[in-house]
């Protein structure tokens, strides 16, 4: 008897849930899905804005962690349930495969509408991520597919309390590697800690390193290296991670730095432990967090050659893109031309700490933010080079030069065996 | 024959190196606890600055923070909902399953039995997008229903084996007698085996509960509305892809843990003797 009444009441349970899903609303909304935790509460002030000025409801729904809204996209893409407006996570040939599937909107001609006046209102490299060139490899129209809602470079901090505590200029950061390598011997007397960085994520490393080879050889080596046509052995190549030999022993570097992750090399250096710090633009947010009072600024990494100017990677941060089969989509667009504006970028950017895609709205933001944001004009990102080097090769590359931090391996034996992997990849795919 | 004094000695070192042991694997899984309710009491930067367990400062409105921001109302009922529901349906039909399979001999039941076991192989991350596109086809999608459906359906392997491996070992004649006194099948499940399977059946509902309560990916995928999202989705508000809030977050952890501790414990005389009888022995 219990058991009849137990399953009548989960029967009726489940009825009414059932019931409760069916909501109806006829007032036109749209609807963004977005993973941005901490961009959230703006992200809805915003958008009450934006009803109050229009009238039209924008929703704005967050699904986190990344890895979570990931999956939520992805299976939404095979339902054909993909809200309004959204973004991707992950390489370009997951936003190329989305294009192709037809789920994202090509949004060239607004862009280019009013003599291209959205188009221009951007950071032109924060865009180019975002835009696929004719002949692309991935066999898209070419075009833009995505507007960027905030941009990130990466680039080095230096603690201005510690500066002067070592007797250095706190307005005046190290320009070229010399004055950097100095600081070292200042950095290991004085018992401190150096330069601290995720480079236990090895992607950090490639970074840097992607940064000191523009520097001395120029864009067009580097990726004539990529693809094939100079080794990893020339003089110039073995010249960027004899850097890494140079800053290990001027005593520049921190002790543990080849297993450091980023979350403790963020610790170290918002409490007052670490000298430099090698991070993006998103860190202003972090150490705000961890310790207000930090007194800090951004560099630019330090010059190995004045024959090229420094390169930093930088580009988009955050993109949304427009649903193609949303009955919202003129609507969608217009939302994404109003939220870029200048005004509603500042307000994002102050609220958030992260950079406007809007390039006219660096005067708005805090200083070391739009120091950041500056960088703009020297970044690059490998995203936007139209070619990539094999990830054997990057991996190769990375520890080879954790190997040379711990003295493990010399750079010339390291570019010996990064050029041998590149050698066997490419005769793989010259076989294919 | 060696002197007391010696075997005095052996039984003390002995039983020192076993508490060392115990104390040590009690330390390392009480920590993280600690630390938990610790950093609820803390702010951001004490957190990162103060690393000692006992906080100077108790900032009690980091909980009332949590509840609010986190929006934990709702997704708290909802969560109570899913994991009453959830264990409920995995109980009576597991059970009734699980007897099945163990009692009636029919054509095909160890080919059904094998693939309820197989299912156990399946993770559940590699049939999000199936299932996203099963539940959209039945109009199913972005409602409680078809969230517990599927919760249901992804505890009920584990939950059968326990019970059907503890169906194997009940003695016969006890049903035997309940026949005589003129039970039916069903009545046999419910007045003889069930009362019988109390140990196992808390093993199934804590493993369950706690499966159901900390779910929150696919809970992620099905749902659009933030209103029939459970108490987990919650808590990942505190989490950003650069920047956590830990305070906050650790009030919200504590929050989430008390129920499931709270279970626990009153499952507990049951746990270990389940557990033995439902897994090992079989």
């Amino acid at each position: 008897m219990w058991c009849k009444k137990a399953l009548a009441a989960v029967l009726v349970l489940f009825s009414v849930l059932g019931c409760a899903a069916q909501k109806t609303d006829s007032k036109p909304t749209i609807s963004v899905w977005h993973w941005m935790t901490d961009r959230d509460p703006a992200f809805q002030e915003l958008a009450k804005k934006y009803e109050a000025l229009t009238g039209v409801k924008v929703n704005f729904e967050l699904y986190a962690p990344s890895d979570a809204y990931s999956q939520k996209i992805r299976a939404a893409a095979q339902g054909t349930n993909l809200p309004d407006v959204f973004g991707i996570l992950g390489e370009k040939r997951d936003f190329a495969s989305f294009i192709k599937a037809g789920h994202i909107l090509d949004l060239t001609s607004y862009m280019e509408a009013n003599d291209s006046a959205w188009k221009n209102s951007f950071f032109p490299k924060a865009l180019a991520v975002n835009e696929f060139a004719p002949q692309n490899s991935y066999g898209i129209n070419p075009g833009i597919y995505a507007v960027p809602i905030d941009i990130m470079t990466i680039q080095m901090v230096y603690n201005k309390k510690l500066f002067a505590q070592l007797g250095l200029n706190p307005n005046h950061p190290p320009k070229t590697l010399q004055e950097f390598l100095d600081t070292g011997a200042k950095i290991k007397a004085a018992g401190m800690q150096g330069l601290v960085s995720g480079w236990g994520e090895v992607w950090m490393i490639d970074c840097l390193a992607n940064n000191f080879a523009f520097n001395i050889m120029g864009k067009d080596k580097v990726l004539a290296t990529i693809k094939g046509e100079v080794p990893y052995t020339d003089p110039d190549w073995i010249r960027v991670l004899t850097i890494f030999k140079e800053m290990k022993e001027s005593g520049v570097l921190a002790q543990g730095l080849v297993t450091m992750i980023n979350k403790s090399a963020e610790q170290l250096f918002a409490n007052d432990k670490a000298v430099y710090a090698f991070n993006g633009s998103w860190c202003v947010n972090v150490y705000k967090g961890m310790n207000p009072s930090l007194e800090y600024s951004a560099m630019l990494p330090p010059a190995a050659s004045d024959k090229y100017p420094i390169a930093i990677w930088g580009g988009a941060g955050s993109s949304f893109m427009v649903n193609a089969r949303s009955k919202n989509k003129e609507e969608a667009v217009k939302f994404l031309v109003w939220l870029t504006g200048q005004d509603q970028q500042a307000y994002l950017a102050a609220a958030t700490n992260n950079l406007p895609a809007n390039r006219n709205s660096l005067s708005k933001i805090p200083e070391v933010l739009a120091q950041f944001a500056r960088g703009m004009d020297y970044a690059t990102h490998p995203n936007v080079w139209g070619v990539s080097e094999f990830s054997l090769v990057i991996e190769a590359w990375d520890r080879g030069i954790q190997s040379i931090i711990i003295g493990e391996k010399t750079p010339e034996q390291v570019a010996e065996e990064v050029q041998k992997i590149k050698e066997r990849e490419l005769a793989k795919k010259r076989a294919q | 024959m060696k002197n007391p004094l010696y075997y005095k000695s052996k039984k003390i070192l002995v039983n020192t190196l076993i508490h060392i042991f115990l104390i040590s694997v009690a330390i390392t899984c009480l920590y993280p606890l600690l630390w938990m309710v610790s950093s609820s009491l803390k702010t951001q930067d004490m957190i990162f600055k103060d690393i000692s367990l006992i906080p100077h400062q108790f900032r009690l409105e980091n909980y009332v923070l949590a509840w609010k921001e986190g929006g934990f109302g709702r997704n708290f009922f909802n969560s109570i909902i899913y994991t009453v529901s959830v264990v409920f349906g995995i109980v009576i039909i597991s059970s009734m399953a699980a007897y099945a399979f163990s009692r009636l001999r029919f054509v095909g039941s160890k080919f059904l039995f094998v693939m309820f076991m197989a299912a156990m192989m399946i993770p559940i991350p590699g049939s999000f997008v199936a299932l996203y596109v099963l539940l959209n086809k039945l109009h199913l999608r972005n409602t409680p229903i078809g969230y517990i459906l599927c919760m249901i359906n992804v505890g009920l392997s584990t939950s059968i084996f326990l019970l059907k491996t503890f169906f194997d070992k009940m003695p016969k004649e006890l049903e035997d007698a309940a026949r005589i006194d003129g039970c039916s099948k069903v009545g046999i499940w419910w007045h003889v085996a069930l009362p019988l399977a109390k140990p196992v059946l808390a093993v199934v509902i804590v493993f369950n509960a706690l499966a159901v309560w900390n779910e929150y990916i696919l809970a992620l995928i099905i749902f659009d509305d933030r209103s029939f999202m459970p108490l987990q989705v919650a808590l990942q508000s505190f989490q950003g892809e650069f920047v956590t809030n830990y305070p906050l977050l650790m009030a919200g952890l504590t929050i989430t843990a008390l129920p499931i501790i709270l279970v626990y414990l009153l499952m507990q005389k049951y746990i270990i003797k389940g557990v033995t009888a439902g897994a090992v022995v079989g």
